[in-house]
């Protein structure tokens, strides 16, 4: 293998290029090796918001920690938390699960009780848990729900009634959770 | 699709619901073995043997 030595390559006339190999040719950069770029690199494949070059520098980001971060409108670029798992489902006769993510199942405990199974786990039991119920047209207007047990692999929720808080199922029980 | 059920603690049964998303590259027996509580008994069931009239619910019972 020949060697070549030198400081600087330059193009034999002002602002001309220098064309490197020919079409399948391959240069390989060895390990431990750092190619630092000052300048403009064009033509790699980047990240799809880098594609955008109005985008500003840092309007994504990845911190030391791993957390991702981005400016999607909020004026500043802060770490993005994002719902970790949702499930919307029917708990009216044939209990069903219209869609979910993250979600491996849904246990029907009894009426209004639902425990809402993860497929991963979550890290802690300091997560937020936001629900919604929807009724079909007719009864009695008006529900709430809230949050039983949390645990990491699961949540269970009641879902009531709001005039009278007795349980009952309802047509559609969107949860999401966030962490 | 399929179903869980399995006895809860206070007498009456517990129906476990899959998604489709986790049965996608996952059994329903893998499915068990993860949500079903530790030591319950359980049985797969298809879901038209468990009764859509809830007006009950609260009475049903597990059968072995």
């Amino acid at each position: 293998m020949s060697e070549l030595k030198t400081d600087k390559i330059s193009p034999r006339t002002a602002s001309g290029t220098i064309t490197l190999g020919d079409s399948g040719d391959t240069f390989t950069v060895p390990s431990g090796v750092t190619l630092t770029n000052n300048g403009t690199a064009t033509g790699f494949s980047e990240p799809a918001y880098a594609a955008n070059a109005s985008a500003s520098t840092g309007a994504v980001n990845v911190d030391a920690s791993d957390n991702l971060q981005f400016d999607s409108g909020y004026g500043s670029t802060a770490t993005a938390y994002g719902c970790r798992a949702w499930v919307n489902f029917n708990g009216q006769g044939t209990v069903a699960i219209y869609d979910s993510g993250n979600v491996s199942s849904i246990t029907d405990n009894t009426t209004g009780d639902y425990t809402v199974n993860f497929t991963n786990a979550m890290p802690d039991t300091n997560y937020s848990v936001v629900i919604e119920c929807r009724k079909q047209s007719g009864g009695n207007a008006g529900t709430s729900c809230y949050d039983q047990t949390f645990v990491t692999n699961s949540v269970r929720i009641l879902t009531f009634q709001h005039y009278n808080q007795s349980a009952m199922d309802f047509a559609q029980v969107m949860v999401s959770v966030i962490r | 699709m399929k179903r869980i059920i399995y006895p809860t603690d206070d007498g009456g049964v517990a129906v476990i619901v899959p998604s489709a998303e986790y049965l996608s590259n996952h059994t329903i027996e893998e499915l068990a073995a993860k949500d079903v509580p530790a030591g319950k008994a359980y049985q797969i069931v298809d879901e038209a043997d468990v009764p859509s009239d809830r007006t009950f619910r609260n009475a049903w019972e597990y059968a072995e």
